[in-house]
């Protein structure tokens, strides 16, 4: 399939955090290397507290790497951007509460210092469906709206990625696939490189191109699936015994215990030149 | 009954208690002859003969509460932004400001007497009182935006004034709006003790020529008029504060 936007490389990252009152600090990713095509949606999926939130901010230039290193395209994640070439959605959606829909998708422009393109925001309000409400402010729309006003902010610059940290995780179950969905609905209109991080595993199978399972503490990656289905998906999808058969494997490998240490793991030395 | 109209009606029994207290001390003479009847200083207030006396000290006292009010707002305002835009001022001005907030006014008008002409000092140490609060409401606001949303303008790559703008700025006006709240008395008391140091009209110097001369009722009439400078411009602001809550909170 013909894809939209850059490739990700994530080289051998790793990430150490300083923790008070000890030397190490806490090791939250360790030696993992992804790569993601142009126009590839790569789901994340673990439990709390794997490292992906952590995976998805070192994509997002918000945190820098301890090892390896992490690009975009071939540049630094820096300086994309900074050259306003990423689009993001959190959990918290993030909204500006002083302004409207409208201005809260027209905000990328402004910080980008770029004409705000009228007709591209009106594009966006009505595929994800907010036609009515673009006078509104966040606080009158319902969490599900909210999502929606954060995932065409996220998209009004056409990026070369996009990053979605658990967009959906605050949200009731039913609302939550509704989202899954739409969302399915509007990346298949744009196939923008996608790295989604999620802990449901019927959100990453309906969503993603590719399913990677991490495991937590330090976070590494314990297991990939390719997803068979073609685009555009239907929500019968879901239903369907192969994606049964998928989300029971996927679970199995969410939930199996901490496999033993690999030696290509174990004793990562190299460089290093005391004995 | 609602909250609202319960504490409202709470509220004016309380001050209704407050003044048939005030009026009965005065009239039995319970506190001696410096607590006179809260009717016999309304009288004073209303008379028409005095009212061009207490209408100049207002209008006096108003004006330099104002520019105090201004210039001092305006000191606050640039030296907030300027340390939060150039971290590395942050600590000297954090300390400028507790320091100058630590000298009593008191010690300060003579200075001022020295530095400026006898009028514009009652305005200079209002704008020392206004400057500090302006000053620390501002730079805590600053501070108020949510880490989701910093996240989030960083990975659109905004620079940090583009931040300051359309984050940072607005997200500090309720803080701002509170300590725009809380300087106008600050200011009041500010130009009434500057008024000390040898104005030549003003609340302040009623006050005095008041206690001079053991005009207790014309006192107890400077104070009332003080008292409600404050608390009007204290109401409206209040007003500016809620909706700066509703809009930006």
């Amino acid at each position: 399939m013909a894809g939209g936007g850059a490739s990700i490389t994530i080289d051998r990252a790793s990430k150490r955090f300083a923790l008070a009152g000890s030397s190490e600090g806490v090791l939250a990713l360790t030696d993992l290397s992804l790569e993601i095509a142009p126009g590839e949606f790569v789901a994340i999926l673990g439990p709390s507290g794997c490292g992906k939130s952590t995976l998805l901010r070192l994509v997002a230039s918000l945190e820098q790497p301890s090892g390896g290193s992490v690009s975009i395209g071939g540049a630094a994640p820096g300086l994309v951007s900074a050259r306003h070439a990423l689009g993001v959605a959190f959990q918290d959606h993030a909204l500006l509460p002083w302004l409207s829909i409208h201005d809260n998708i027209a905000l990328p422009f402004r910080i980008a210092g770029r004409r705000v393109d009228e007709a591209a925001i009106a594009r966006l309000i009505e595929l994800v469906g907010l036609g009515r409400f673009e006078t509104a402010r966040p606080r009158q729309l319902s969490g599900g709206m909210r999502q929606r006003a954060s995932i065409a902010r996220a998209l009004v610059l056409e990026p070369e990625v996009l990053l979605l940290d658990e967009p959906f995780g605050a949200l009731d179950a039913v609302t939550r696939r509704q989202m899954n969905v739409e969302l399915q609905r509007i990346w298949s209109e744009r196939r923008i490189t996608t790295l989604l991080i999620t802990h449901s595993v019927d959100e990453a199978l309906f969503l993603a191109d590719r399913v990677v399972v991490m495991s937590g503490r330090p976070g590494r990656i314990v297991r990939e699936v390719v997803v068979p289905f073609a685009r555009p998906r239907a929500p019968a999808v879901m239903r369907s015994e192969e994606f049964h058969h998928l989300v029971d494997d996927l679970t199995a490998a969410l939930e199996a215990p901490e496999p033993e240490p690999s030696p290509s793991t174990g004793g990562e030395a190299i460089g290093s030149g005391t004995a | 009954m609602t909250a609202g109209t319960r504490n409202a009606l709470l509220g004016a029994t309380g001050i209704a208690l407050f003044l048939v207290l005030w009026e009965t001390v005065g009239q039995l003479k319970l506190a001696g002859i410096s607590w006179p009847p809260l009717s016999a200083v309304l009288e004073m207030l209303t008379d028409e003969g005095r009212r061009p006396l207490f209408q100049r000290a207002l209008v006096a006292t108003l004006e330099e509460t104002a520019q105090g009010y201004l210039w001092g707002t305006t000191a606050g305002l640039a030296l907030a932004a300027l340390a939060h835009l150039v971290p590395p001022l942050r600590r000297g001005s954090d300390r400028l400001a507790a320091v100058l907030n630590s000298v009593p006014s008191i010690a300060l008008g003579p200075i001022f007497l020295v530095l400026l002409s006898r009028d514009s000092t009652p305005a200079a140490v209002s704008s020392i009182h206004v400057f500090f609060i302006v000053f620390v409401s501002m730079g805590s606001g600053l501070e108020r935006a949510t880490p989701a949303h910093r996240d989030l303008f960083a990975v659109l790559g905004a620079d940090r004034l583009k931040r300051f703008r359309r984050l940072e700025l607005p997200a500090a006006l309720p803080a701002l709006a509170s300590g725009l709240r809380l300087a106008w008395p600050a200011a009041l008391i500010g130009a009434i003790i500057g008024e000390w140091f040898g104005a030549s009209r003003g609340i302040g110097i009623l006050i005095i020529n008041a206690m001079q001369n053991f005009q207790i009722v014309l006192l107890w009439c400077a104070v009332l008029l003080a008292v409600g400078a404050s608390l009007v411009f204290y109401g409206l602001l209040t007003l500016l504060e809620r909706a700066a809550y509703a809009r930006f909170g």
